[in-house]
């Protein structure tokens, strides 16, 4: 990835070569677009329009709109930054702020980490763990909505829960309201969003260590290393690629969160579980004050942005 | 992967993989035992009775079957869609020459990072002001526009490796741009294009916020599911085997194509090593 990043657009271009095909390719790179106007826009104008209206639009409005004071159906007043500084005095937004920043880093965290161990187990014997792997995998399967629905079960506050239940083995009669006290609802809103995230790590970098050489093991073994020594000092560096991709985009996922959080714990109790994608909607959509929610929305899309600058700049190099 | 595997790894995902699939247990447990039993805990096994009362229940309980006739509606327009528009464009980006073309792919296929909150307030105006509010539009138009950011990027880099020759021929034989497109390139990239209607279908299905936000009568399942959960009523069974109808679908068409979707989640969000 990094490379790709350095790298200027002739240069970016020499990767394909080493597919079947590609070095034809390359040499025929400057003189295979014709140039034909009309048949272009005819084929790119539904896709420009559409785009237009869901992408382009909502986004330049979104960041005009941080610059006005409307309430429901009101006139907007033009107010300048005044939504920016109020999100930043409310101590609501300021606590909203270190949510997102302990979900998303704690998301990612447990998703890439445990998918990154599992498939550096996993591929000590990939036929045989194929089928647990395709269990974890398939929580990954399961929308958010349904996961935040199945996880109730587990977290309900009496002993029926069966995170209770299991406590309750050590601790007769414990019940503990893990959705509804503040001090433990963000935690387990974030080992039940990670559940589902730990499927796409478990692939990708299961992918990425079947794809270091077999030489290197078999080398490893004549020496003499253990099980352990090859997994610390050829598995972790070598699946490194795989790992970067995951982190990134776990990031952005929990950076985007609401349906588990809306269907989990609705961002209480007394707004504990709110990150900033679900603040936005509370402000806009609950409260109608929809300059404040799309001021929100550009801290929002600062912070995605930020997390996104390499990808961003890979896809721009990329794009021939 | 090496003659002398060691076993205990195996052990250890295994171990992971049953406590991972406790949360999938647990809602078919409670779905097929009567509440009764259930109320108490649906891991407590000290008497098990199968029914399949809450399956037949839940239809008259909650409107589930017009939501999942709204859900089929809308993700199979939203796919189709996508799928229709996806290839037409990602075509013209890949072999045709016209003004502005590498700073419109540009800015389309890094448009993945934007998240769907930033469409909610301003398409929420528009929708009220033009009043396509409560109209199947109002979502299909978001699910179909948003797509194109990591569809086009999807079936472009396919059409990296598209052998240009067949396109050049294809040319020399007095194909216009548009032949060349019906007759060459789409029938010879359609794997990518399933691929990319794959990924769009189980997003689609599974949408919970711009139908929430933009239907009222007809809602798809996930939405109808998050009305059931905010009323707090204590019918473990119906809830359960409504969250399973919501779910298997998607789910289903998930396990049955994940090789391509692993392949295909990496270009949605992030990026190709």
């Amino acid at each position: 990835m990094q490379e790709t990043v350095a790298s200027d657009a002739a240069g970016s271009r020499t990767k394909f070569s080493s597919r079947p095909g590609g070095e034809r390719h390359a040499l025929l790179a400057t003189g295979w677009r014709v140039r034909d106007w009309p048949a272009a826009w005819l084929l790119i104008a539904p896709v420009l329009i559409l785009f237009g209206i869901a992408v382009v639009f909502p986004l330049i409005e979104t960041i005009r709109l941080s610059f006005f004071d409307i309430k429901g159906l009101g006139r907007p007043k033009y107010v300048g930054l005044g939504n920016y500084v109020k999100l930043f005095t409310d101590p609501a937004f300021r606590n909203t702020l270190s949510t997102t920043l302990i979900f998303t880093l704690s998301t990612t965290a447990i998703s890439v980490g445990l998918g990154w161990l599992l498939a550096m187990l996993s591929a000590f014997s990939p036929r045989h763990t194929l089928p647990f792997r395709v269990m974890i995998f398939a929580a990954f399967g399961i929308s958010e909505a349904v996961a935040g629905y199945m996880w109730i079960g587990i977290l309900r506050p009496d002993s029926g829960g069966l995170l209770n239940a299991v406590i309750g083995l050590f601790q007769p009669g414990f019940a503990q309201p893990w959705l509804g006290d503040p001090r433990t609802g963000l935690w387990v809103l974030i080992v039940a969003a990670s559940w589902g995230g730990v499927g796409l790590p478990l692939m990708l970098c299961f992918a990425a260590v079947q794809a270091i050489p077999k030489s290197l093991f078999e080398a490893a073994y004549i020496d003499g290393a253990t099980h352990g020594q090859v997994m610390r000092n050829i598995m972790m560096p070598l699946s490194m690629p795989g790992v970067r991709v995951s982190i990134f985009i776990n990031l952005l996922g929990a950076l985007r969160a609401f349906d588990i959080i809306y269907i989990l714990t609705g961002g209480g109790p007394v707004r504990s579980t709110e990150t900033v994608g679900y603040f936005m909607y509370r402000e806009s959509m609950t409260q109608f004050k929809l300059g404040y929610g799309a001021a929100a929305t550009v801290i929002l899309l600062v912070a995605v942005l930020f997390v996104s600058i390499p990808a961003i700049i890979q896809r721009t190099a990329g794009a021939r | 992967m090496i003659g002398r595997a060691p076993r205990w790894p195996t052990i250890i995902v295994a171990v992971v993989a049953f406590i991972w699939i406790i949360p999938i247990v647990g809602i078919v447990m409670t779905s097929i035992r009567p509440l009764a039993e259930t109320s108490r805990g649906w891991w407590r096994l000290d008497s098990f009775t199968l029914t399949f009362s809450a399956w037949q229940r839940v239809w008259e309980a909650y409107p589930l079957a017009p939501a999942f006739v709204t859900t089929a509606i809308l993700a199979g327009l939203g796919t189709l869609g996508t799928m229709l528009l996806t290839p037409a464009a990602a075509y013209a980006f890949h072999f045709l020459k016209f003004p502005s073309r590498r700073l419109l792919l540009i800015i389309i296929i890094n448009a993945f990072v934007l998240p769907q909150q930033v469409v909610i307030i301003p398409l929420f105006q528009l929708w009220r002001d033009i009043g396509l509010i409560d109209n199947f539009l109002a979502v299909l138009i978001p699910y179909i526009g948003l797509s194109f950011a990591w569809s086009i990027f999807l079936v472009k880099n396919f059409l990296e490796d598209f052998p240009t020759e067949l396109v050049e021929a294809s040319r020399i034989d007095g194909c216009g741009p548009i032949q060349s497109f019906v007759h060459i390139v789409l029938p010879n990239s359609l794997s990518s294009v399933f691929a990319v209607g794959i990924l769009q279908f189980l997003w689609t299905w599974n949408a919970l916020l711009l139908p929430m936000l933009y239907l009222r009568t007809y809602v798809p399942m996930p939405v109808i599911l998050a009305r059931i959960n905010g009323t707090y009523e204590l019918n473990w069974d119906l809830q359960s085997v409504a969250a399973i109808i919501t779910t298997i679908v998607p789910l289903t068409v998930f396990l049955i194509f994940q090789r391509q979707f692993a392949a295909g989640a990496e270009s949605r969000t992030g990026n190709k090593e």
